[in-house]
């Protein structure tokens, strides 16, 4: 993900003379490219990350298109605040880019995790958020986005889901139908459509066919898609690496309240802190965002009456 | 206008007027028929809790009417106790909440010097706003990416060291890198002296100015740091405070 949004950079920044990268001391090396191809268009501010948010919304009050990378706590939790006034109440559009969400820096602990950005960050107005998990992705709605009225927050995860989606189905605000089911529908975010793609086959074996539907962006959230599969399936499993509180499980929630007879059952991260360490899979373990887990909440969730 | 409001920060206000003045009246480049015009020099008041002495100004200089003064912080108003960029013509960025107004007018001179122009920034910070850590952050970038054309005004009117004490501000900005003047805040000659003396090139060190003012200065009875700070005046107070500042 790090080279392509370096790539991302690179191609778009030499064809829109307006797009300006902050970064704040992380994919340094992979963005010099970047750097020699736009002069005076790349800056590294270290670990000034409150004053790094203003100077992005600095640049777009000149008519510039900022695109401000950091670390995603330091982004959106220690500078909230500045995201807050300095774009969104100021009206200044722009593009936030994190890295390290949730706990990708597993074996740092939680220090360097983020469980909430997108719950916080989908609190302010016109703001979209953007959970791009594979390189594709994020180069095709980054692309469509980073020059609109909105300030688009992309968070990058450092696993991909690994699974091939066909160009055309992805568009900011639309998602994608994985697999066409009949009695139960997993609806994943980010890496997580792994998982849900290889709990199809032990669900057949239980006799039952899951639909999939992928969400890469989480604002705006397509709803339609969601009530539309609800609507068949009554029964509805969500995947993310994000806090239950605020994520993708709670808008599902608001999405199909008025569906009759819907369960929604999440798979998601605890409100309390990840006090483990070790590697991202292990978290992804321990939490049940495994295809296993998929298979263990459908059992105790969604157990067929006989 | 606070007394009408029954609302406002008069002393904030009061001691950066003649800072104001001397900027908007030998100073700054801009249009108040056309607020945007892109030839134009930015004000950014980080220090936000002045707006009543900056909406003053910005009616004096034709961007307000009187008609908008007098509705100064009612619910339909567009002047807000601290100004709003979307609804106050020649207001660049939101402050008050100290600490922003800085960094955004450090992204606004490092993109307007992007562009190849050469429009001058100045931005107004309080001393006690120097106590936040996005403060240093900027005074750290700008020197490092040498914006030459960034003006930091600090109106030193001693409110930090009535909790913490800021020793030398002149200093302070010098040791990161930048030009520091001091000067008196009410003393519109020699501020004007300094402005026309700033430095104004594209690379450059960034210059930081240090206006020593006093709060509340022009009525003796709101002078200092007691109970004026967010104190509107009943009638006889009013009738006080105006006889204090015709004197």
């Amino acid at each position: 993900m790090k080279n392509q949004f370096a790539r991302t950079m690179y191609e778009v920044g030499q064809v829109n003379p307006k797009l300006v990268v902050v970064v704040g001391d992380l994919c340094h090396w992979a963005m010099q490219p970047f750097a020699k191809a736009c002069p005076g268009r790349y800056y590294n501010t270290g670990v000034t990350e409150a004053a790094t948010i203003g100077l992005g919304a600095g640049l777009s009050a000149v008519g510039l298109i900022p695109v401000v990378h950091l670390i995603a706590p330091f982004m959106v939790e220690r500078s909230f605040e500045f995201i807050k006034l300095d774009f969104s109440y100021n009206e200044f559009p722009g593009n936030l880019v994190s890295a390290g969400s949730s706990f990708d820096y597993s074996f740092l602990g939680a220090t360097h995790h983020t469980y909430t950005d997108y719950a916080t960050l989908k609190t302010l107005p016109k703001t979209q958020l953007i959970y791009p998990a594979a390189p594709q992705e994020f180069d095709l709605l980054f692309r469509q986005t980073y020059n609109n009225d909105f300030l688009t927050y992309f968070r990058l995860p450092q696993t991909e889901h690994g699974v091939s989606i066909d160009k055309n189905k992805i568009k900011v605000g639309t998602g994608i139908k994985i697999k066409d089911g009949e009695d139960i529908t997993i609806v994943a975010t980010g890496s997580q459509l792994k998982s849900a793609v290889e709990s199809a086959e032990t669900l057949k074996k239980m006799d039952y066919d899951p639909e999939i539907i992928y969400i890469h962006t989480l604002k705006p959230l397509d709803t339609k898609l969601i009530t539309s599969s609800a609507e068949k399936t009554k029964k509805i499993i969500t995947m993310e690496e994000h806090s239950i509180i605020g994520g993708l499980y709670a808008d599902v929630l608001e999405a199909v309240k008025e569906i009759p007879g819907v369960k929604v059952s999440p798979i998601a991260i605890p409100a309390d802190f990840l006090r483990g360490y070790g590697g991202y899979e292990d978290h992804c373990k321990a939490l049940g965002l495994t295809a296993e887990g998929i298979v263990k909440k459908v059992k105790t969730d969604f157990r067929r009456k006989k | 206008m606070v007394y009408k409001a029954g609302d406002g920060h008069i002393p904030s206000g009061l001691c950066i007027v003649e800072i104001l003045n001397v900027l908007y009246r030998d100073i700054l480049k801009y249009d108040p028929k056309n607020p945007k015009w892109e030839g134009r020099d930015y004000f950014i008041l980080s220090k936000g809790h002045g707006s009543d002495g900056f909406y003053v100004i910005l009616e004096k200089y034709g961007f307000l009417t009187q008609k908008d003064l007098d509705t100064f912080t009612k619910y339909d108003s567009k002047l807000g106790g601290l100004a709003d960029r979307t609804k106050v013509p020649g207001v660049e960025a939101a402050g008050g909440s100290l600490g922003h107004g800085f960094p955004v007018s450090l992204g606004m001179s490092l993109g307007l010097r992007i562009q190849g122009k050469s429009n001058r920034v100045f931005v107004l910070i309080g001393d006690a706003e120097c106590n936040e850590g996005a403060v240093w952050e900027t005074v750290l970038l700008a020197a490092h990416h040498r914006l030459g054309r960034l003006y930091c005004i600090v109106d030193d009117n001693k409110s930090s060291s009535q909790i913490l004490e800021m020793g030398s501000i002149s200093e302070k900005f010098r040791a990161f890198g930048w030009n520091a003047y001091d000067v008196d805040g009410h003393n519109e000659e020699a501020l004007l002296d300094v402005f026309k003396k700033l430095p104004n090139e594209a690379y450059g060190k960034p210059t930081a100015i240090i206006a020593h003012t006093i709060k509340g200065k022009g009525a003796k009875m709101l002078e200092g740091h007691g109970v004026w700070h967010s104190k509107a005046p009943n009638t006889e107070e009013y009738a006080q405070i105006m006889e204090q500042l015709e004197d």
